[in-house]
């Protein structure tokens, strides 16, 4: 104990200088100074994988049901590539995020991290990700994955992350509740003006139509059905110019909740989970979100539900596939080549992903989801449909998100709060948020 | 006689009814722990459910991954009862020090300690982590269980408020007698304190117990996770949360600490009084 | 001139773990977060210096850093004193004889071991829902229901009662303090034919009041630290409209949501300073008040 402490004190003044300074510059740089001890073995590194003992370290997010079949498909990897052992970290998505940046920030991520879209772009641009682009068609076999889906995880010409599968949002209802409101199924070419004339209805049917929209992603694709974009390209300011976009959007949205046929934010904060969400007690018609997120409400509600598209007009040009989930490699990984390996056996290899099952969104590979197909559940089933029309019938993704986006996501909403309880109007909202917005994203000039 | 017998019953029904009211949430997570995982919101308000079901206790115990809920509460039993014993005995010996005996720069490092539970955690644990990490003390229980050994501030200035609620006379009388300081700390002074160190054992039990972010942070292997990163393994705001078990293992994971509050709490009672010592 | 020597050599003998602790494991880390509060440090690239801008930006431009600072003084300057007042009569009311006293005292403080938990999130919630026993209550006695989740006042309140609910830990360290107290004062005050609020001013209090000092700073610097809460009431959101926009809250969004971890210390930093004057000033008003047995320190 004493021997250890004082090697250690000794340790600290030597690193005294670098110790906070050094959170971001090592990544290439110290890696003597980071022959970690939990990593593994040593002695192979630098060398590519082949029949040596390769210890792999990999983190997800996700609650019981994801752990329990990503374990079984980490055992049948290890079963089939005997040297290679894989130690799995995983944790719920606010906790992921808690443990992930202080191991970036000590050079100790992971050698594979499951990325979110709007942590790529901190993650990638700031040297944490390894470019992955080296490794597609050598140990990514992409032969069956297009090059949109591909391209889902690119930050500017660098591949950070490997997409694990695609989700669209719509609109998730209730038949037996619409019809309440006097309609079967909403017209598959609705309009804007159609939602609206249709959810006023709801108050008086004693229902709420639908529970709001989250701002950054449906004003996102309002902006696109209009030809604009939520961020510019470059990521250093707001995509559209004109603020009455913006008053268009949300100025009705805040109208319906004031009349009564969407709930106040303080009726949704007490909501404590699916269970008791307003659509599952059947007091709400719908709600639109991403449909990896049908299955689960589905399920809770344990009644048959449908999906409509959402309003348009311009559906086609606004509506795109988002990566649900990305697989990254860390820059401080030792086997690279490894990391990108399992990656490939996740999205390529059927039988792994007759147990994900869609799970991380619709598989981008298309001989995968031929080959599962049979195995899957009726929701899960409506979900592969409606990606596969999705495919057909959308444009192509923006860039993930600009560096700041979490900031703005968290302003955006506490905007659309605002609005949502009468404090503040479209007009005065949009004029805050494009202030407040552009001076977050002029840090990325 | 009479009014005496009326004082015992109003104490007992404000005792009780107070008691009530505060344990009422606890009841309720019990009940809860009972129902079927999909009516515990709908049925929030009800306290008894409709079905008694166990299936809670035994999926939850299963666990994640192979590891039972019997590996997390052995990992952080082993975890929270070394830390604990390191915090309340270190944290003694530096009250002793801070309490009753007299050096230059006493005030200085009083006031360092002070500062120290004055900044939030946030802010020093990326630079922390990067240390231990230099160190290659991550991936094990050592960043948690060896700063314990080293004093914990909360503890220390709880016991140098007890240890100076202790008569100086009884030291002068130990120093006249010819006791060393350190026999006067642990022959005197210990035993006077032993209310103050059975608190500081229950508080450190329970606060290592529900800590999250110190084995989040260190702890990389499922085999070593503890009972509060297992317990939010089955719930995830973005799909299926398994509420039932999560209930029912709360109830379980509260235990150990009912225990050891059950214990030492009798300590706090019958630590020895000073009154024969005056 | 060798017998200070001595003493001195003993002190620090004796305060030596927690010197050797605070040098090895934290000492770095405050320091480094001083220096990060003056950079501009995104936790994953080299920080770099940027003066005061930091504090700069966040007393001229920062509006939810002053609406944060005014939920945390609320939060603080009500919810401390209503925790220890229910923390000294619940210890009062069991610091007696009975049996079933064990018991009780159990039952007290257990709400504190369940402390933020989830179920203690769902109960709080139905508490104070829409048609909770709250509304109930107030509706019974001729009051119109409040939505407790639509104004920022009345979801503070919620938080403040629940700090209030949560007092064991403050009760069982009264309760310790209590049993500490000399029977003998009692016994020579019982001959003397004090009364039982005559006892209660003249000793109980007196002889307590170094670990209502100790209460007050703990529970003080505490509340300022408090983070769990508001995820229990608002999911993290700090809603509704931020009234529940606890500073630590605020910080934790600084430092790893936005990755700004340069603003994030400098916010710690400034609540350092602050909570480190509230402290001084307690700590001087002792001398008036606290009254110690020992006379040394």
């Amino acid at each position: 104990m004493g021997k250890k402490l004082s090697a250690a004190i000794a340790l600290i003044l030597a690193t005294t200088l670098t110790a906070c300074g050094s959170g971001g510059n090592n990544n290439n740089t110290n890696q003597a100074a980071n022959t970690n001890a939990n990593a593994s073995t040593s002695a192979n590194a630098g060398k590519t994988d082949t029949g040596e003992n390769v210890t792999l370290r990999i983190a997800w997010w996700g609650s019981q049901p994801r752990h329990d079949y990503t374990l079984e498909v980490i055992k049948m990897y290890e079963a089939a590539h005997p040297n290679v052992k894989i130690e799995a970290e995983y944790a719920n998505f606010d906790d992921y995020w808690k443990k992930l940046a202080p191991q970036a920030a000590a050079s100790e991520l992971p050698d594979i991290v499951q990325m979110d879209i709007s942590y790529l772009s901190q993650y990638g641009s700031k040297g944490q990700l390894a470019d992955l682009t080296p490794y597609l068609n050598n140990q990514i076999n992409v032969a069956d994955i297009s090059e949109n889906a591909i391209s889902g995880g690119k930050v500017g010409d660098k591949l950070y992350g490997f997409n694990l599968g695609v989700n669209a949002v719509n609109f998730q209802y209730d038949p037996e509740l619409l019809k309440k409101l006097g309609v079967d199924k909403p017209d598959d070419n609705w309009t804007w003006d159609d939602y609206f004339a249709l959810a006023s209805k709801a108050k008086e049917a004693g229902l709420y139509f639908d529970n709001g929209f989250r701002p950054e992603v449906f004003f996102g694709y309002y902006l696109r059905t209009k030809g604009q974009h939520l961020y510019n390209a470059e990521g250093t300011a707001l995509g559209y110019e004109d603020d009455q976009l913006f008053v268009d959007f949300f100025k009705p949205l805040s109208q319906l909740v004031k009349d009564g046929d969407t709930p106040p934010p303080d009726v949704k904060a007490q909501i404590k989970g699916l269970e008791d969400d307003l659509l599952v007690k059947g007091q709400q018609v719908g709600i639109f979100q991403w449909t990896n997120q049908f299955v689960g409400i589905q399920q809770v509600a344990n009644r048959p539900l449908e999906m409509a598209h959402m309003p348009g007009p311009d559906r086609e040009k606004g509506l795109y596939l988002k990566p649900s989930m990305y697989f990254s490699v860390a820059q401080n990984s030792k086997h690279k080549e490894s990391a990108a390996d399992f990656i490939n056996f996740f999205v390529n290899d059927v039988e792994a992903n007759k147990l994900i099952k869609g799970d991380r969104g619709v598989p981008v590979s298309s001989k995968v989801i031929e080959a599962i197909k049979g195995t899957l559940e009726p929701a899960q089933q409506q979900v592969f449909d409606y990606v596969a029309w999705a495919q057909e019938n959308s444009s192509q993704m923006d860039p993930p998100d600009p560096i700041g986006a979490a900031e703005i996501i968290t302003l955006f909403a506490s905007i659309a709060e605002q609005m949502d309880f009468q404090q503040i109007s479209a007009e005065d909202a949009a004029k805050q948020f494009r202030e407040e917005a552009n001076a977050i994203l002029a840090k990325n000039k | 006689m009479i009014a005496k017998k009326w004082r015992w019953s109003i104490y007992h029904i404000v005792a009780a009814g107070g008691a009530i009211v505060m344990i009422y949430p606890v009841i309720w997570l019990l009940m809860s722990s009972f129902k079927k995982s999909e009516t515990i919101f709908t049925t929030s308000t009800q306290l008894i459910p409709a079905h008694w079901i166990w299936t809670n206790y035994s999926e939850g115990w299963q666990g994640i991954g192979g590891h039972t809920f019997g590996t997390y509460i052995y990992n952080t039993l082993v975890l929270v009862v070394l830390a604990t014993i390191g915090a309340v005995l270190s944290s003694a010996l530096v009250a002793f020090g801070f309490g009753r005996l007299n050096f230059r720069g006493k005030s200085f490092w009083f006031a360092i300690m002070m500062v120290t539970l004055m900044l939030p955690h946030d802010v020093t644990l990326v630079p922390q982590y990067i240390l231990f990490s230099k160190i290659h003390w991550l991936n094990s229980i050592k960043p948690i269980v060896i700063p314990a050994y080293f004093g914990a501030p909360f503890f220390i200035f709880l016991m140098v408020q007890f240890i100076r609620t202790i008569p100086g006379e009884l030291d002068e009388a130990a120093t006249i007698d010819g006791c060393g300081k350190f026999r006067l700390f642990y022959r005197i002074i210990l035993p006077l304190i032993i209310p103050a160190m059975a608190t500081a054992a229950i508080f450190s039990f329970y606060w290592r117990w529900e800590d999250l972010m110190g084995p989040l942070l260190y702890l990389n292997k499922p085999s070593m996770y503890t009972v509060s990163m297992a317990l939010k393994m089955y719930l995830d705001a973005e799909t299926l949360s398994n509420w039932g078990a999560m209930f029912a293992m709360s109830i379980v994971s509260l235990l150990p600490v009912f225990a050891i509050f059950f214990f030492f709490q009798k300590h706090i009672v019958e630590g020895i009084s000073t009154s024969g010592l005056k | 001139m060798r017998a200070v020597f001595k003493k001195d050599l003993a002190g620090y003998a004796f305060i030596s773990p927690f010197v050797v602790g605070f040098l090895v494991f934290t000492f770095i880390p405050i320091l480094a977060s001083l220096y990060l509060s003056f950079t501009d440090y995104d936790l994953f690239t080299t920080p770099s210096w940027v003066g005061f801008d930091n504090y700069n930006d966040l007393f001229t431009h920062d509006k939810k850093f002053w609406q944060s600072l005014k939920v945390t003084f609320l939060y603080v300057f009500i919810g401390v004193p209503l925790r220890l007042f229910f923390a000294l009569m619940v210890a009062m009311l069991l610091n007696t004889a009975s049996k079933a006293v064990g018991l009780y005292r159990t039952l007290f403080y257990l709400p504190s071991i369940i402390g933020g938990s989830v179920a203690v999130s769902i109960m709080w919630r139905n508490l104070y829902g829409d048609k909770g026993i709250i509304n109930g209550l107030l509706e019974a006695v001729g009051l119109d229901a409040v939505r407790w989740f639509a104004d920022p006042i009345a979801a503070l309140w919620m938080l403040i009662t629940l700090s209030a609910w949560q007092f064991g830990s403050s009760m069982l360290i009264f309760l310790a303090g209590l049993k500490n107290i000399p029977v003998s004062l009692y016994e020579a005050a019982g001959v003397d034919g004090a009364n039982g609020i005559h006892r209660f001013f003249k000793i109980t209090v007196p002889m307590l009041t170094p670990i209502i000092l100790f209460n007050a700073i703990m529970q003080t610097i505490g509340a300022f630290m408090t983070f769990v809460p508001a995820y229990i009431i608002s999911k993290g959101t700090g809603g509704p409209l931020d009234g529940t926009l606890l500073y630590s809250l605020y910080l934790f969004r600084q430092g790893f949501q936005f990755f700004d971890m340069g603003t994030a210390s400098a916010m710690a930093w400034i609540m350092l300073i602050i909570v480190a004057i509230l402290t001084t000033v307690l700590f001087l008003s002792s001398k008036y008040w606290v009254h110690y047995e020992s006379k040394e320190g």
